[in-house]
């Protein structure tokens, strides 16, 4: 899958779908794919720095908390950190980020800051476009 | 089932993707054409990682499956393999091997890919001896003997071939492609 691009959109911000997101994203990097994720709106607190750390269940789903600690399901925080190593690209959409009034420090290490034209550009020759 | 590998990584208790997060980081300080046992619990994990090697050019060797425990062997892409170049002169083509086999008849065959991909379907009968290991071990083979050497691609069959020729076996012939095309009969070693 080398020369394989990945071009997500992650806009919702609950725990599942983080792990929507993290582990397609972390998948196709493992399999030699470039991959970047767009994070806008909800999305962005996917990768923020306290944020991500402690994501909501959706409501009326936290029964499955139980679930993920029987499992062993990897942490968010340790699906950041991997897809950071694994050279992600991840952007935060300027515009959400302006809305909510928050700036690049409130994020994760290694982030860009970009706007929908930035994804589209990244995204025009991408093979996989996912949205989550 | 004892097949021998040259890493082993535990990715017990872990959930997907991790397995193959781990193994993909682990295959970096392997050289090509190593072999690593990746230990996993993942009831997903076979055929995430027969997916995964698949798509990275990576060789699946099989699972093992041991109470809980799913034991998955993937060899290394090596680069060399996949030009298909070879310089052997001698050669038997793999239809011509399959009918000496099924007819029967006295056969040497010589597979020098590593244990753990013989472990997983080999000729039967066939012996054994990684093309690391030929020069400490070539004198275990009879130079009387019309020996066909075999691998995967016909590429290290190839280097083989030549290193036997070098040694004086007089009687040596590389058979292309190899054990990928294989669609004879083959045992599994125990």
């Amino acid at each position: 899958m080398a020369n394989t691009k990945v071009a997500i959109i992650a806009a919702n911000g609950s725990l599942f779908d983080a792990y929507k997101v993290f582990n397609v994203a972390t998948a196709a990097a493992a399999s030699d794919a470039e991959v970047g994720i767009f994070f806008t709106f909800e999305g962005l607190n996917l990768i923020h720095k306290e944020g991500h750390k402690s994501l909501p269940l959706p409501e009326g789903k936290e029964h499955f908390q139980e679930g993920f600690e029987k499992t062993n399901v990897p942490s968010i925080e340790e699906l950041v950190g991997i897809a950071q190593e694994m050279n992600i690209k991840l952007i935060a959409c300027q515009m959400t980020m302006d809305v909510m009034s928050l700036e690049k420090g409130d994020f994760v290490e290694g982030i860009e800051v970009g706007g929908a034209a930035s994804f589209i550009d990244y995204a025009k020759d991408a093979n996989m476009s996912l949205t989550f | 089932m004892n097949i021998e590998a040259n890493e082993r990584l535990d990715a017990k208790g872990l959930a997907c993707p991790m397995p193959i997060v781990k193994t993909k980081k682990a295959l970096t300080n392997l050289e090509p054409g190593q072999v690593i046992e990746v230990q996993a619990t993942d009831k997903g994990s076979t055929a995430d990682i027969k997916a995964w090697a698949e798509s990275t050019g990576h060789q699946y060797l099989g699972t093992v499956e041991e109470r809980e425990v799913l034991t998955h062997y993937v060899r290394k892409a090596s680069e060399s393999e996949k030009n298909g170049e070879t310089k052997h002169e001698d050669v038997t083509e793999l239809e011509d091997l399959r009918s000496k086999v099924d007819g029967d008849e006295d056969l040497s065959i010589l597979d020098v890919r590593e244990p753990a991909e013989f472990a997983f379907g080999h000729i039967p009968g066939a012996i054994n001896i990684p093309l690391g290991e030929l020069e400490e071990r070539f004198e275990e083979l009879n130079e009387d003997d019309e020996l066909h050497v075999i691998c995967r691609t016909g590429s290290r069959s190839d280097l083989a071939a030549q290193k036997l020729s070098g040694k004086g076996y007089k009687h040596v012939r590389n058979v292309v492609p190899g054990m990928a095309e294989w669609e004879g009969p083959t045992d599994k070693t125990n």
